[in-house]
């Protein structure tokens, strides 16, 4: 084909003044629907991280960017106590520092808040009045995460607290503590609260993905005489197990997110002496309380982002 | 109990209410027989399989210990709102000889530091535009994503992900520095102009993916027919996404009223101060001021626990979609 064919194809293309008019008015609609919302995105998401991948690099003198000082940000922050305690991570005592505080919270939160929804997904599928049930487990996700802080806050107290009057009752007196204030415990405490209120999460994820099963399966399954394990294992797992990707992916970065239950219960110091702090509450004293120390805020805001940044592209992919 | 309205179900044919309602659910008249079908079982049998049987009384009981244990710390917050400061030391779960008061609504209405009436009014004036500007612009920005290629369009798709997988404390210290430079920190319209800039990330994707289940047929008519891509926008697109719109409106508002951490950053007056920043205040040093907490928790949440069981619907159909989608 010689380039004379190639023109002649190109010409016999439609009108030629036209198909430049419609691109020319294409282009001008694109542009219209979309600079607006893109420019707030740019500048109030996607600038903001840009600054602070960059920003990670150089030195701060409070809020304004000094010289370029290469990973020094990170290694200081790396080998900060605050952050990773290697003695206390030995000895498995708190404080062990936010990054491993959060990765406790991870490792706990994630897989029980998991398997409770899935439990109380099955548990609900079938009963009258299962949206009252549902609704009822999902109205902590509804609340504002302060107020379920404040809650634990309550319910952990010695004296007015629920939780240490059940203590009382089944005979653990001398359990009975201010579990939120207690450096050894308090953080599991914490995770149970972040336990209660992700279940309702996850059973909501996981009700919508057993409502979509087929009933007839179920049903010849139980003619075949599949028990109910049988059943779960063979015909309700494989068709939920999608859903438990998204819910652990959800779960993991609902965790490393964590911060206003960590601040109701302990300040923005984490607890005493920091005891349960989390990255979230490391960057917010790092960048806003005195001392301002804008190079570790952004250091470990991007530790942050780099432990659920894989995660998120693997949900993109399957979606 | 209606468990047709299960927003996961769809509805059984027979309760159709667009059906019974126009009459083609009826037999016609030639079809009427002539005597009332019999009963298939007698009484005695159809109680029996009304009655449910021992092991699935059991999973109720289970299943409504669960709930309600689901919800015990949320009455205790309610319990503690209402009643004095040492009645709710002594435990809210004693009944005998309780005392009912709004004085702890009172206090924290008129709250010294920051009172929650000037705190509730402060959520709203950011929430409302913060809302409602991200759905317009989320929608006009969703179309072109669903419809059109363009230059950087992969580009920008990535970005909106990764954005949508940061947490709100990377972008705190950029947006910290904007704001005090253009002089709108510690205003309503930063912080506004903040909670937009973020929500438009998962609003475009999840508007998107609503729009990719719409079919052209109907554009692609009203294309031929002359209309301008504006005009399809307008009657065609934003009035068939308003179910996908309704659920981004009722996320986002809960999302935007709940926010602690953004307000915590940009707010920093004390009589610009939102509801859910006053709560942590009122604490006070030494004796927990309970009461005081209860009721200025109790009033804030009360606002999208309201929307989430009159909107409940939409709430979940939109939690399930933008994150499964």
């Amino acid at each position: 084909m010689s380039l004379r064919d190639y023109v002649d194809a190109l010409d016999a293309d439609a009108t030629p003044g036209l198909s430049v008019e419609i691109d020319r008015e294409k282009a001008v609609a694109l542009a219209v629907f979309l600079i607006p919302g893109m420019t707030l995105f740019g500048i109030f998401s996607v600038g903001p991280i840009v600054y602070s991948a960059v920003g990670s690099f150089f030195s701060w003198d409070a809020f304004s960017m000094q010289q370029f000082t290469g990973l020094e940000n990170w290694i200081r922050t790396f080998r900060d106590p605050l952050i990773i305690n290697w003695e206390n991570l030995r000895r498995w005592r708190f404080p062990m520092g936010a990054l491993a505080q959060n990765l406790l919270w991870v490792v706990l939160h994630v897989p029980i808040s998991t398997v409770l929804g899935l439990a109380m997904a099955l548990l609900f599928a079938d009963l009258r009045g299962r949206r009252i049930l549902r609704s009822m487990v999902f109205l902590g996700f509804t609340v504002p995460t302060i107020v379920i802080g404040l809650v634990l806050l309550f319910i952990y107290d010695p004296q007015a607290g629920v939780f240490n009057e059940l203590l009382r009752v089944i005979g653990m007196e001398h359990q009975v503590r201010n579990w939120t204030q207690s450096p050894q415990v308090a953080i599991y405490a914490l995770i149970a609260g972040g336990i209660w209120v992700q279940t309702g999460f996850n059973m909501l994820l996981y009700s919508s993905a057993l409502a979509a099963i087929d009933p007839s399966l179920i049903e010849s399954a139980k003619i075949d005489g599949a028990g109910p394990y049988r059943r779960f294992r063979d015909i309700i797992w494989p068709l939920v197990r999608p859903v438990t990707a998204v819910v652990v992916i959800m779960g993991i970065i609902w965790v490393l997110r964590v911060f206003d239950i960590v601040y109701a219960a302990g300040g923005s110091a984490g607890g005493p002496n920091h005891a349960y702090s989390v990255l979230g509450i490391e960057v917010y004293r790092a960048a806003f309380e005195p001392p301002i120390d804008y190079g570790k805020a952004m250091v470990v805001a991007l530790v942050q982002l780099v432990i659920v940044a894989p995660l998120a592209a693997y949900i993109a992919r399957m979606g | 109990m209606s468990d047709s309205d299960d927003p996961f179900e769809p509805r059984r044919p027979g309760t159709d209410p667009e059906r019974e309602s126009d009459g083609r659910g009826y037999l016609s008249v030639d079809e009427i027989p002539e005597t009332a079908p019999a009963r298939e079982l007698d009484w005695a049998t159809r109680l029996a399989n009304a009655t449910p049987s021992l092991p699935r009384l059991l999973k109720y009981a289970i299943a409504i210990t669960v709930a309600v244990l689901w919800i015990v710390p949320f009455l205790g917050l309610f319990m503690a709102s209402l009643r004095p400061l040492n009645e709710i030391i002594q435990g809210w779960w004693h009944l005998e000889g309780m005392t009912l008061t709004l004085e702890n609504y009172q206090q924290a209405w008129t709250y010294r530091t920051a009172p929650m009436r000037r705190a509730l009014i402060n959520t709203l004036i950011v929430t409302v535009p913060a809302v409602l500007v991200v759905m317009l612009l989320g929608a006009m920005a969703a179309y072109p994503f669903a419809r059109f290629e363009f230059p950087l369009k992969t580009t920008l798709f990535f970005l909106i992900l990764l954005v949508m997988a940061a947490p709100p404390e990377l972008v705190a210290m950029g947006n910290y520095n904007t704001l005090r430079e253009v002089g709108l920190f510690d205003t309503y319209m930063g912080l506004i102009l903040v909670h937009i800039g973020w929500g438009l990330g998962w609003v475009v994707l999840f508007l998107r993916n609503y729009l990719l289940g719409i079919p052209k047929e109907l554009e692609e008519a009203a294309r031929i027919d002359g209309a301008s891509r504006y005009q399809i926008f307008r009657t065609i697109i934003l009035p068939l996404s308003t179910p996908a719109l309704v659920s981004v409106a009722v996320i986002q508002f809960t999302w935007v009223w709940n926010a602690f951490f953004f307000p915590l950053v940009f707010m920093r007056s004390p009589e610009l101060y939102l509801a859910p920043q006053v709560l942590p205040l009122m604490r006070g040093r030494i004796q927990v001021e309970w009461g005081l907490v209860a009721a200025g928790s109790v009033m804030t949440m009360i606002v999208p626990v309201l929307l989430f069981l009159t909107l409940e619907r939409y709430y979940k159909q939109g939690m399930v979609a933008a994150v499964t989608d």
